[in-house]
């Protein structure tokens, strides 16, 4: 028993030690914990990374985010974790982190939901979280970097005409997007026709009927399908896509350069560009 | 007219007309059909098929109007199986994954319904419902572990015919599905003995059938038949239930013809279904919902005129 309290009390001693060791590094500057992968590269572009406290395990760019502590997954974070980093923030995106949001908020903790879906509230949006994080400067540079590399995009791209894409996000059952999804309009911006301009979601079931039908001239796939397994499917053959080859995979496209809202969406939209007029 | 000629007629009639509109329907070109349209018909028929004439076996063997394979909790077993491969990256495991999981409960149900040395029917219900909640909870759990692949698990758990065959998977398949064929004639060939047996084990032991072996048998070979099913088209509910029950309503008796009617009703039901699924909303929805929205009303309608 005495050795129990003992080393409890040694514990407590280390843990207020660490505790004010911590709060002395970090005086004056603000802990964030950001449980979104997009935002915390949105952040850690506004020069923010030594501004983040805890990040969830999907936040993985830039790679120092790693050295942060963990609160959980994107879809289960353990809040007690975040309580404990004693944040003076917390970024939370959209859909599935809504209710966590309402939950975080009930303990005091000052929240902020973003969740960008088009590519021109991107911008806005880094505005915007650049001044909650006081990083205004930077972020009217990121922004404005954005909205001009934007426009030169689509300028370029206006007149061409452009060849039809398939992304296929799963393949069990096949799923792809709509054009109201962010990654849809990446794509479009990019210069390329999603063949599934509506859908009853942003992501959403297909059917392979439909692929067939529409003929895409390029495949992204997404959906952990090799070269050799998606050029031998049943019916696809005469797609001029499975055709020519021009099937592109993770290693070809980073997908978080086109999934993610983020500023690297920039140069997502540029490889892009490059894979539909080589 | 016979009511048995009646059934014969409506079968062959509706059975047409599903396979045109299934094959033919909102217009489609030759290669459609026949590279997408056609294995998926052959799936759906197999799946139907196999699930009607399963059920028809389980509920005279056991004596019980609702077993069918997902009561006996061999379907999630099977799934859990199945879904376990699968997350882990062997999709083209996931038959085997399937038979795996399926024997395997089997064998566990199977051993939780011996009492003294007897083998108890209502134990064995009571045994596939624990077993069945189980696995549930198994596949629940890789749910939440395996995020990115609630979509297959989705599909798995409510039914899904929509698989993208590659030119090797389809020739596993057809290996599979004869396979099944034969098991499927094999079960044929013990109509008489379950119809004998459906009348108590003393006196079918009494009239010279090995009671406990003939069971043992079946039940190998159909989890075997379960595990293909479920690994291709997943957990597909009220098929193995509903479908006996009309074809007896119909065919009042003996094994012998009530089973491969089933197996035709079985398989045009759940084509029947399968169209729907696919063209009632714009977007597919499970077939497994629509097999128990057309099912149900109907069971209950059948039970009430009886």
């Amino acid at each position: 028993m005495k050795r129990i309290s003992t080393l409890l009390g040694g514990f407590l001693v280390l843990l207020l030690l660490g505790g004010c060791w911590k709060n002395a590094s970090n005086e004056g500057d603000l802990r964030i914990v950001v449980l979104s992968p997009e935002l915390a590269e949105i952040i850690a572009s506004l020069d923010g990374v030594e501004l983040m406290v805890g990040v969830t395990r999907e936040c993985d760019y830039p790679p120092e985010l790693a050295e942060l502590a963990q609160v959980g997954n994107f879809g289960a974070v353990d809040m007690e974790k975040v309580l404990a980093l004693k944040p003076d923030m917390v970024f939370t995106a959209g859909l599935e982190q809504e209710a966590l949001a309402a939950e975080l908020a009930k303990t005091g903790l000052r929240v902020h939901t973003f969740h960008p879906r088009k590519l021109d509230d991107l911008p806005n949006i880094i505005v915007e979280i650049g001044s909650l994080i006081q990083r205004e400067k930077q972020a009217a540079t990121v922004a404005d970097s954005l909205r001009k590399g934007f426009a030169e995009m689509r300028s370029q791209t206006a007149d061409l005409p452009k060849p039809k894409v398939y992304l296929e996000i799963y393949r069990d059952p096949l799923m792809s997007v709509s054009d109201e999804s962010y990654v849809g309009e990446v794509i479009e911006s990019a210069g390329g026709d999603n063949i599934f301009s509506v859908l009853e979601r942003d992501y959403a079931r297909i059917s392979a009927e439909d692929v067939v039908k529409a003929n895409p001239d390029i495949i992204i796939c997404y959906s952990e399908v090799s070269l050799e397994s998606i050029l031998s499917r049943k019916g696809w053959q005469d797609i001029p896509a499975i055709q020519n080859k021009r099937i592109y995979f993770e290693k070809d496209i980073d997908p978080d350069l086109i999934l993610r809202a983020t500023p690297r969406a920039l140069e997502g939209l540029r490889r892009l560009n490059r894979l539909f007029y080589p | 007219m016979k009511r048995n000629h009646l059934f014969a007629i409506l079968l062959a009639f509706a059975g047409l007309l599903v396979v045109l509109l299934y094959l033919f329907g909102g217009g489609a070109d030759g290669n459609i059909v026949l590279q997408l349209r056609l294995p998926r018909l052959i799936l759906t028929v197999f799946t139907g098929m196999a699930l009607a004439g399963i059920g028809s076996v389980y509920q005279l063997m056991l004596a019980n109007p609702l077993a069918e394979p997902y009561i006996l909790g061999i379907s999630s077993g099977s799934a859990f199986g199945s879904i376990l491969l699968g997350v882990l990256g062997f999709s083209l495991l996931m038959p085997l994954g399937g038979f795996i999981g399926a024997t395997a409960t089997l064998f566990l149900v199977w051993h939780l319904a011996q009492r003294k040395g007897s083998f108890d029917r209502s134990r064995l219900l009571i045994a596939g419902v624990i077993a069945g909640m189980f696995f549930s909870a198994g596949i629940s759990l890789i749910m939440y572990l395996f995020q990115k692949d609630t979509m297959i698990i989705l599909g798995t758990l409510m039914g899904n015919l929509g698989h993208v065959f590659t030119r090797s998977e389809w020739q596993f398949f057809l290996i599979l599905a004869g396979l099944s064929l034969l098991i499927m004639v094999w079960l044929y060939f013990r109509s008489t003995a379950l119809d004998i047996m459906s009348g108590g084990d003393v006196y079918a032991g009494s009239v010279g059938i090995d009671v406990a072996r003939t069971r043992k048998e079946i039940f190998l070979l159909t989890s075997l038949l379960i595990g293909i099913t479920v690994s291709y088209a997943g957990i597909i509910g009220f098929v193995g239930l509903i479908i006996p029950h009309v074809v007896r309503f119909f065919i009042p008796s003996g094994q012998k013809r009530v089973y491969p009617w089933s197996l035709a009703a079985g398989g045009i039901f759940l084509l029947f279904c399968d169209l729907i699924a696919k063209n009632i909303a714009a977007i597919e929805l499970p077939v497994g919902v629509i097999t128990a929205a057309v099912g149900c009303p109907f069971f209950i309608w059948l039970m009430l005129k009886k």
